[in-house]
C-alpha cells in the first residue's frame, strides 16, 4: 500500500522532468552553451594561453567606460520611469470599471503592437528637428524647442514609450493581489489616497514592482533598435556599441567582451528578479 | 452610540433599480440585522450606511447629522468586511492600531487601546502574529477588534462569518452579540442566514428586489409574516397554491377553513402539524423520514404530490408510503393585495388582531 503511492510520485517526478527538459536543454545549447563560449574566448587563446586583456581594455578605455555608464543611467532611468508612468494607469484600471477604464487599458497596451522601427520613425516625425511639435511652434510664432533626438534623452522616451504595456500589465497582475475590501477597510479607518497606497497597496506589489524593473533592466540594458536609430552617436549604449565594435571595427573581440560584460549585468538583475519572485511566492503561502 | 436614520434611500445601478425608496430608523445600541436573499440591496443598503454607495436619492442621518455626501473615512461608522479584509503584511498589531495611527495617537495609548481591544475579543497576546498564521475565526475577530479600537457610532458587518463553518459561525455570533450589548453600540449586520438574524437581531430588516419587505423583532417577523416571501423566506414553511371559496382554502386536496374568495397562497410551519387519525382532506402518504434527534421530519405528499414537511416528537417512527392523518395547528392565507389572514386549529379561531410577544 506505500508503494504504490511511492510509484506514482516517482512517475510524476519523471514526466515532470520529462516536460522540462526540451525547454532546459533549448537554453542550454541557445543561451548558456554560447554564453560559456564567448567567456571562454575572450579569456583563453589557444597556443598562447590565458589572457584578460580584452577585459583590461574594456575597463581602461574611457570611451568604453562612458558607453557602459550611458547604457546603467539611461536603463536605470527608463525602469524607474517606466514603473513610474504605468502605476498611475495600473491603479486606475485595477479600481476603476466602465467604457473609459477599457479605452485607457487599450490605449495603454496600444504599444505592445507596435513594431520598434515604426515607434523610432514616429518619434523623428513628431520631435524630430523639423516635426510636428516644431511646426506647430513656428506656426504659432514660437521658437523651436531642442530636439531630444540623437541625444540621451531620445532614446529613453521611446523606450519609456515602447515598454509602458509590459509593465503595466505586471503591475496590473500584482495589483491583483491586493483586494477591493482591504482597500476599503483602510479608508473605513481614515486613510487617504497616499496613506492607502503606501501602507496598504505598496507593501503588497513590492516583489510586482521589483519583477517589473529587473524585466525591464533586462530588456533595457541591451536594447539596440530605439538607441540606435534615436541615441547619441557618442557615448552610445551597449547594444549599438557591439553592433559597431563587431561590423564597423571588425573586431570579434572587443565585441564579444562587451557581449560577455553585458551578459554579467544582466544575469545580476536575473538573479534579483528570480529572488522577487520566490519571495512573492512565499508571501503567498 | 448613535441612531441612524435612513429617509427615501434609493439606489440605482445604469437601469437597475438595486434599492427603492427605503425607510427606516435603528435606535440607539440596537442591533438590526438586513437579511435577504442575494441581490435584494442588503449589503447595497450597508454600503451606502458606510459611505461606500451614494445614494441615487434619499439622505442618512446619524445622531440627526446629515453624512449622506461624507466620504467613508470622514463617517462615524466601521466595517467589518465579509473578506476579513486584514492586511497580510502588518501584524495583527499593526492591523488593529492602524487606525489609532492616523489619528496620531500617543504610542502609549494605542498599545494599551490595542491590548484591551485584543482582550475583548479573546486574542490577549496575539498582537506579534501575521494574520496568515491565524485561522479563519480569529481573523474575523482581529477584523472586528480593528473596527471597534477606534471607537466608532455605528458598527456595520458585512456578512462577517459567511466564510467559516457552522460551529464557529454560531459561536461568534454570539460573542459578537455579547460584545455589541456590553458595548451599547449601535450595530447594522447583513446575513443571508435567517437563523444568524433571528439568534442576534434586536430587529430584523427582510429585504427582496431592493424592496423593504417586513421589519420587525425576531419572533414577530417568524411569527406574523407581512407577506409571502417573508413567511416562504424566514424558518422553515409549506407554502401551497390555493383557492379561495365557500369560507375555506383548498390547497392539494388540503382544505382549511378562510375567508375571502379566489387564488391564494397557504402558508403552514412545519411545527404547526400535528398527526392525527387519517380522514377525508386530512391524509399524507410518508415519503421519507428525517431524523435530527431533537425531533424529527416527516417528509410527505399530499394528495396530488404536492410535498409537505411535518415536524413532529422525536419518538414518532413511520415508515415510507404509510398514510398518516394531519391536524393543522396554525395557518396563514396571502392574497394578493390584501392583508395576510392567520388562523389558529380548525375550529377558525382567526387571531388577527393577535400580536406575537
Amino acid at each position: 500500500m506505500i508503494s504504490a503511492p511511492r510509484s506514482r510520485v516517482g512517475g510524476g517526478g519523471l514526466s515532470g522532468l520529462l516536460l522540462v527538459a526540451l525547454p532546459v536543454l533549448l537554453l542550454l545549447w541557445l543561451v548558456l552553451w554560447p554564453v560559456l563560449q564567448a567567456f571562454v574566448g575572450t579569456l583563453y587563446f589557444p597556443g598562447k594561453g590565458f589572457s584578460a586583456a580584452s577585459y583590461v581594455y574594456f575597463f581602461s578605455d574611457a570611451y568604453s567606460l562612458r558607453n557602459l555608464w550611458l547604457t546603467l543611467w539611461v536603463t536605470a532611468l527608463t525602469s524607474i520611469l517606466r514603473v513610474a508612468a504605468a502605476m498611475p494607469i495600473a491603479l486606475y484600471l485595477r479600481f476603476r470599471t466602465g467604457s473609459i477604464a477599457a479605452l485607457v487599458q487599450s490605449l495603454a497596451l496600444f504599444p505592445l503592437f507596435v513594431p520598434s522601427v515604426l515607434v523610432a520613425y514616429a518619434f523623428i516625425r513628431v520631435l524630430g528637428p523639423n516635426g510636428i511639435v516644431d511646426t506647430l511652434l513656428v506656426a504659432v510664432h514660437l521658437p523651436k524647442l531642442p530636439s531630444p533626438y540623437l541625444q540621451p534623452a531620445g532614446p529613453i522616451i521611446g523606450l519609456v514609450w515602447e515598454g509602458l504595456p509590459l509593465t503595466l500589465l505586471l503591475l496590473l497582475s500584482g495589483l491583483g493581489r491586493v483586494s477591493t475590501a482591504s482597500v476599503e477597510a483602510a479608508r473605513d479607518l481614515g486613510a487617504g489616497g497616499v496613506t492607502i497606497f503606501t501602507r496598504i497597496i505598496l507593501p503588497r506589489i513590492q516583489s510586482s514592482i521589483i519583477v517589473a524593473l529587473a524585466f525591464n533592466v533586462l530588456g533595457l540594458f541591451s536594447a539596440f533598435t530605439l538607441p540606435y536609430l534615436l541615441g547619441p552617436a557618442s557615448p552610445e549604449m551597449m547594444g549599438p556599441y557591439m553592433q559597431r565594435t563587431f561590423s564597423d571595427n571588425a573586431d570579434p573581440l572587443n565585441a564579444t567582451t562587451q557581449a560577455v560584460i553585458t551578459f554579467a549585468f544582466c544575469a545580476a538583475f536575473g538573479l534579483i528578479y528570480v529572488r522577487a519572485i520566490a519571495k512573492g511566492r512565499k508571501g503567498l503561502r | 452610540m448613535a441612531q441612524v436614520q435612513l429617509s427615501g434611500i434609493a439606489k440605482t445601478f445604469g437601469k437597475v433599480t438595486a434599492l427603492d425608496a427605503m425607510d427606516l430608523t435603528i435606535d440607539d445600541g440596537e442591533l438590526v440585522c438586513l437579511l435577504g436573499p442575494s441581490g435584494s440591496g442588503k449589503s447595497t443598503l450597508l454600503r451606502i450606511i458606510g459611505g461606500f454607495e451614494m445614494p441615487s436619492e434619499g439622505t442618512i442621518a446619524i445622531d440627526g447629522v446629515d453624512v449622506t455626501d461624507l466620504p467613508p473615512e470622514r463617517r462615524p461608522t466601521a466595517m467589518v468586511f465579509q473578506s476579513h479584509a486584514l492586511w497580510s503584511h502588518m501584524t495583527v498589531f499593526g492591523n488593529i492600531a492602524f487606525g489609532l495611527k492616523l489619528r496620531h495617537l500617543p504610542k502609549a495609548e494605542i498599545r494599551e487601546r490595542v491590548e484591551k481591544v485584543l482582550d475583548l475579543v479573546g486574542l490577549t497576546g496575539y498582537g506579534a502574529r501575521l494574520p496568515s498564521q491565524l485561522s479563519g475565526g480569529q481573523q474575523q475577530r482581529v477584523a472586528l477588534a480593528r473596527s471597534l479600537v477606534v471607537e466608532p457610532k455605528i458598527l456595520l458587518l458585512d456578512e462577517p462569518f459567511a466564510s467559516l463553518d457552522q460551529h464557529l459561525r454560531e459561536r461568534l455570533r454570539e460573542e459578537v452579540r455579547d460584545i455589541q450589548q456590553r458595548l451599547g453600540i449601535t450595530a447594522v449586520f447583513v446575513t443571508h442566514g435567517q437563523d444568524e438574524a433571528l439568534a442576534i437581531s434586536d430587529r430584523i430588516v427582510v429585504l427582496a428586489d431592493g424592496r423593504m419587505q417586513q421589519v420587525g423583532r425576531p419572533g414577530e417577523i417568524y411569527a406574523e409574516p407581512k407577506t409571502a416571501f417573508v413567511a416562504g423566506f424566514i424558518g422553515a414553511m409549506n407554502m401551497l397554491e390555493g383557492t379561495l371559496a365557500d369560507g375555506e382554502i383548498t390547497a392539494s386536496g388540503l382544505k382549511l377553513p378562510a375567508e375571502g374568495s379566489g387564488p391564494a397562497k397557504l402558508a403552514i410551519r412545519p411545527e404547526d402539524i400535528e398527526l392525527a387519525e387519517p380522514a377525508e382532506g386530512r391524509t399524507v402518504t410518508v415519503r421519507r423520514m428525517i431524523d435530527f434527534g431533537a425531533h424529527v421530519v416527516i417528509d410527505g405528499k399530499l394528495a396530488d404530490g404536492t410535498h409537505l414537511r411535518i415536524q413532529t416528537d422525536k419518538a414518532i417512527r413511520v415508515s415510507q408510503g404509510d398514510q398518516i392523518g394531519i391536524r393543522v395547528e396554525s395557518w396563514t392565507v396571502f392574497t394578493e393585495g390584501d392583508e395576510p389572514r392567520r388562523y389558529r386549529s380548525d375550529t377558525v379561531r382567526s387571531f388577527r388582531g393577535a400580536r406575537y410577544a
